[in-house]
């Protein structure tokens, strides 16, 4: 018989203990959206480095009991502070920053216009975003999405709003995936056949002088007038600065694969931990997916827009379609540029000249995030 | 963090951050200008040179060698060299009749936006 009774009561505890005793409706939920974004990840291959972690962390946040954020240290809640503490997306950034080349950027200045010009998206979203009832933390962290920027928009949202963190990482990479589908209905749209069929001029050679000294000048003076971003800035060029210098070939080949690799693991794995059903079962994730797409849609009007400026200005010299890619999304969006002029003219090679806007789209989204942050402290 | 705006208006922010992001940027371009000015490994500009010659097919002197390949000038006979034994290592027979550089402009973007196109095919 006392046997039986411990029997009973070890089972009791093991159920108590259990997830299933307090599984919700909202957890159940959750997972589905998770294995969606699997789905989304793996099989649809929507970014999957990415996506693919986030969806992972959002079914793990979904299991109750599991002591993940409690008291006691352990592996999830140590990722959690990654994010937490901003650490995850500047060392992203260093990545970034080893795998870019910076050189048609500084061989055409000019287009560093249209990587501003595109972050007009983040703020017609923010406005849309508190017309709907955002606070201003709360806006500018959705606009943010706008910049085409994962870590950027991480970052920033960390910072204002850390409680839509799940949902607006979710729109941010989704729609940047999404990039080779939004953006050529628009391009098309806003630009004249003639226009698409500009033809551009060589890009001058860029010296290896030119290409070290760049990072280290731009950082400092952009962390000089913006401090909030110093640490993206900074990690984004240094990442350049190793690949550039020619002579830290073994740093640069480790950020822009092993360290940039583990931390994408981590960032997307932190991010989709936030997706618990309480935080992300709201109406305010559907109105920020929604203003996602408005922040991208505008945003790629707005570098088309200031391209057509410029075709203007230059006596035709510069092909409009290259303004799309002035929402960061690198490569994504100077592939799209370089695609949609090919389908014009077969034989229009656009990828050189749209990685300029694409790269100042990175350094605009950033310079756009500090000045949000020095304004709205 | 909770923190007190210096203005909650959406317009009011929006201008003044597309003012600071062009202003920031229109700056950066301006450095880059200085970056190439001040540059001391450019290349200076060069000379206008006469015209340029014409292909030059270089002729056998001998009927027993078999005709050499038309050249266009500025290849090095190392670099024909080298071709003719790509050529053959490919289990090509005969002899390279003709080298001459199809894109005077190729960069590496250049042949990455080709690669890539080869890619979509």
């Amino acid at each position: 018989m006392e046997a039986l009774n411990a029997f009973s009561v070890s089972l009791q505890a093991v159920w108590n203990d259990s997830g299933f005793s307090a599984f919700t409706m909202g957890n159940g939920i959750m997972i589905l959206v998770g294995l969606l974004l699997l789905y989304m990840a793996f099989v649809k291959e929507f970014e999957p480095l990415l996506l693919g972690p986030i969806a992972f962390g959002c079914i793990l946040a979904n299991f109750p009991n599991t002591g993940f954020f409690g008291e006691e240290m352990n592996v999830m809640k140590a990722i959690n502070y990654g994010i937490t503490y901003e650490i995850f997306p500047p060392l992203i950034f260093l990545g970034i920053g080893a795998m870019t080349d910076f050189s048609p950027l500084l061989a055409r200045p000019s287009t560093l216009l249209l990587g501003a010009a595109a972050q007009i998206g983040v703020f017609v979203a923010l406005g849309g975003a508190m017309l709907v009832g955002f606070n201003v933390h709360e806006a500018a962290a959705i606009g943010i999405i706008g910049g085409a920027d994962g870590p950027t928009s991480i970052y920033l949202s960390t910072k204002l709003a850390p409680h839509l963190l799940g949902a607006i990482a979710v729109a941010a990479y989704s729609y940047m995936s999404l990039v080779p589908l939004i953006q050529p209905p628009i391009m098309k749209l806003m630009t004249t056949q003639a226009e698409r069929e500009i033809v551009m001029k060589e890009l001058r050679q860029v010296t290896k002088f030119e290409r070290v000294v760049f990072p280290i000048v731009s950082t400092i003076f952009i962390s000089l007038l913006l401090p909030p971003i110093a640490a993206l800035l900074g990690c984004l060029m240094l990442g350049n600065l190793f690949r550039e210098s020619g002579v830290t070939d073994r740093l640069s080949d480790t950020a822009q694969n092993a360290l940039i690799n583990i931390v994408t693991i981590f960032l997307g794995t932190g991010t989709g931990m936030t997706m618990s059903a309480e935080s992300f079962l709201r109406t305010d994730t559907l109105l920020i997916i929604g203003l996602g797409l408005v922040a991208f849609m505008g945003g790629t009007a707005g570098g088309l827009l200031f391209g057509k400026l410029m075709c203007k200005f230059t006596g035709g010299a510069i092909n409009p379609l290259i303004g799309s890619a002035g929402v960061s999304a690198v490569p994504m969006a100077a592939r799209v540029s370089q695609l949609v002029g090919m389908k014009s003219k077969p034989g229009n090679y656009l990828l050189m000249h749209a990685m300029g806007p694409n790269v100042a789209g990175v350094i605009g989204t950033a310079v756009a995030a500090g000045t949000m942050l020095a304004m709205l402290k | 963090m909770e923190h007190s705006p210096v203005t909650t208006n959406p317009l009011i922010i929006m201008l003044i951050n597309m003012t600071v992001v062009f202003i920031v940027l229109v700056a950066l371009i301006y450095l880059i200008k200085l970056i190439h000015f001040v540059d001391p490994t450019k290349e200076k500009p060069k000379p206008e040179v006469a015209e340029e010659e014409p292909l030059v097919a270089v002729k056998s002197e001998s009927t027993t060698l078999p005709p050499a390949p038309v050249v266009e000038e500025g290849i090095s006979p190392e670099v024909i060299a080298v071709i003719s034994a790509a050529v053959a290592a490919y289990g090509f027979s005969g002899q390279v009749k003709a080298v001459q550089i199809l894109n005077h402009e190729g960069t590496p973007w250049r042949a990455s936006a080709k690669f890539n196109n080869l890619q979509r095919k």
